[in-house]
């Protein structure tokens, strides 16, 4: 674009080009390469052995512990996808009937827990979960529960509550980009036709959004089962997920080898997944 | 959209109360309980005091970790900005294979879950020998958020079009006349806009950076460290300053972007 009429040998255009593939050749593809090297390598003696060898593949299949997990894992973030959509298409479609200063405002509000520290946000929803933890005792306060409920103690389920909470602004953005995008024509028209507010919801709106609710199912679905740091943080003694798994790899276990190996692992499935959706949102478009 | 009758506006307004009750809620109490005093792990609700300021200040471990950060924060902005520069700029300067596969290279750690970009790090800088130090997360950083701000350069000169530059070589200027003099200027806003989000990102990092790091710690690292020990009067005036902090910038982001947007609309 720069060098129009100039040699493409001379100095700048040559830089340029060598840092273009240098830097993330170097950065990106080299540690990856390394990375998926390391998951076919073994420990011996707390060292690592470079010998290649499937080893830490077949344990992940001959062990009964870790497919559960993961098939777990992908439960429960499925679970989180459903809950961010559920609540997230109200939100999405209130801010899509609005107009000017006030849808303005509410996209803000969506957008606001985005820029939020992450790992504050974690420690505040922490401090309302727990037996003795404020959402307990404003339930007994209350009067509705007589027992502080354990449905809260830190398990599985404060881990599910944590991420849609964390999440569910990712949710509503996809949402409401497809709601937009909807022609008002096409509302108009089937309301003219004599379609009450529900049928029309039913058969154009909800139809013609579902492109938005597979991306959000999709960006929900990958960013909760790359997460560890929630788990570790709400998640407890039985709240196990495989995100926590790899990074105990590198921590308490220290096997780095077959911590690549589950990562990798990790990353086949976000793959299938990305794909998955990618593939459900054109069959919808 | 569609006008909404009456019924359905009350519940969507009521699920959408709710759904900003939940998001907004549990923030309010670090907040909240930052201005009380704390014994035995509980908040003292009839002792207002601002002790946990005091705490935070003499608290030399976060003071470090605020500056780390932002170290960390300004350079990998700043070299993002500069390499996203060049390879936007190599991007667009032609059509190639070798072109699409740097593009798409280049968003991966951004793509990738963070766990599988810091273990990438990590694996590779211990197999060069290089300890884990703020350089090592300084690499991290810049991978993360150079993404994003190559993604954004690509976009706004992709959306100049070559006419200019042609127009530019035309008239008889050279390659690096033709950077400084229009490339350049019509680039600003875009760093701006990429800068500002570049280290916003930065700030906020912490599952990259958790694996990457050595005995540097960046804000959110600490935080961590110091979360799981429990609940800390400290941490609540950390939080609490944090999000009061981000809440301000949001609204002087929005003072500078909402009459731009209105003149847009009309």
């Amino acid at each position: 674009m720069l060098f129009i009429g100039v040699s493409r040998k001379s100095f700048w255009p040559r830089l340029m080009a060598s840092v273009s593939y240098g830097l993330p050749l170097l950065f990106i593809v080299l540690p990856l390469v390394s990375f998926l090297g390391y998951s076919f390598f073994r420990l011996e003696n707390g060292n690592v052995s470079y010998t290649p060898s499937p080893i830490n593949y077949v344990r992940f299949f001959a062990d009964a512990i870790f497919i559960p997990v993961l098939w777990q894992t992908c439960l429960l973030c499925l679970a989180v996808s459903a809950l961010t959509i559920l609540f997230g298409y109200p939100v999405a479609f209130l801010l899509a009937s609005l107009k000017d200063r006030r849808r303005h405002i509410l996209l803000l509000l969506v957008l606001v827990p985005l820029l939020m520290s992450y790992i504050i946000k974690i420690y505040a929803i922490r401090s309302i979960l727990g037996g003795n933890g404020l959402l307990n005792r404003f339930l007994v306060w209350t009067g509705l529960i007589d027992q502080p409920l354990t449905l809260f103690v830190f398990n599985l389920n404060a881990v599910l509550l944590s991420l849609t909470l964390l999440l569910i602004p990712f949710a509503i953005l996809p949402i409401f980009l497809s709601l937009e995008r909807i022609p008002t024509n096409l509302i108009d028209a089937s309301t003219d036709l004599g379609a009450s507010g529900l049928q029309t919801f039913m058969r154009i709106i909800l139809p013609l959004s579902l492109p938005g609710i597979m991306s959000a199912a999709t960006f929900v679905f990958v960013l909760a089962i790359g997460d560890f740091l929630t788990p570790q943080m709400v998640g407890g003694q039985s709240g196990f997920t495989f995100g926590r798994i790899i990074y105990s790899q590198f921590g308490t276990a220290f096997n780095w080898p077959f911590g690549a190996a589950l990562s990798t692992i990790l990353g086949i499935v976000v793959i299938a997944v990305i794909m998955l959706g990618n593939r459900l949102e054109r069959s919808h478009t | 959209m569609m006008q909404l009758s009456r019924t359905a506006l009350v519940l969507l307004s009521a699920i959408t109360a709710l759904v900003f009750a939940a998001l907004y809620g549990p923030l309010l109490i670090p907040i909240i309980s930052s201005f009380f005093n704390v014994a035995h792990g509980e908040v003292q609700w009839d002792s207002p005091s601002l002790s946990a300021y005091q705490a935070l200040a003499h608290n030399q471990g976060i003071l470090t970790a605020v500056r780390n950060t932002l170290i960390v924060g300004f350079t990998a902005t700043f070299l993002a900005l500069i390499i996203g520069t060049v390879l936007a700029l190599h991007y667009c300067g032609g059509k190639s294979l070798a072109r699409d596969v740097m593009h798409f290279t280049v968003f991966l750690p951004f793509l990738m879950p963070p766990i599988i970009t810091g273990l990438s790090l990590l694996i590779f800088f211990r197999e060069t020998g290089v300890p884990r130090s703020m350089l090592t997360v300084i690499t991290g950083h810049t991978l993360f958020v150079l993404a994003l701000a190559y993604r954004t350069i690509v976009m706004r000169l992709q959306s100049l079009g070559p006419s200019l530059i042609e127009a530019s070589t035309d008239l008889g200027a050279t390659p690096l006349q033709t950077f400084r003099h229009i490339v350049l200027p019509n680039l600003a806003s875009t760093f701006i806009g990429a800068g500002v989000l570049s280290f916003a990102l930065s700030f906020d990092e912490t599952m990259i950076t958790l694996l990457v790091t050595g005995t540097d710690n960046t804000l959110p690292i600490r935080l961590w460290a110091m979360m799981r020990l429990g609940f800390a009067p400290d941490i609540n005036a950390l939080a609490a300053i944090v999000l009061g902090l981000t809440v301000l910038l949001c609204l002087i982001a929005v003072r500078q972007l909402l009459p731009a947007r209105a003149e847009q609309a009309e």
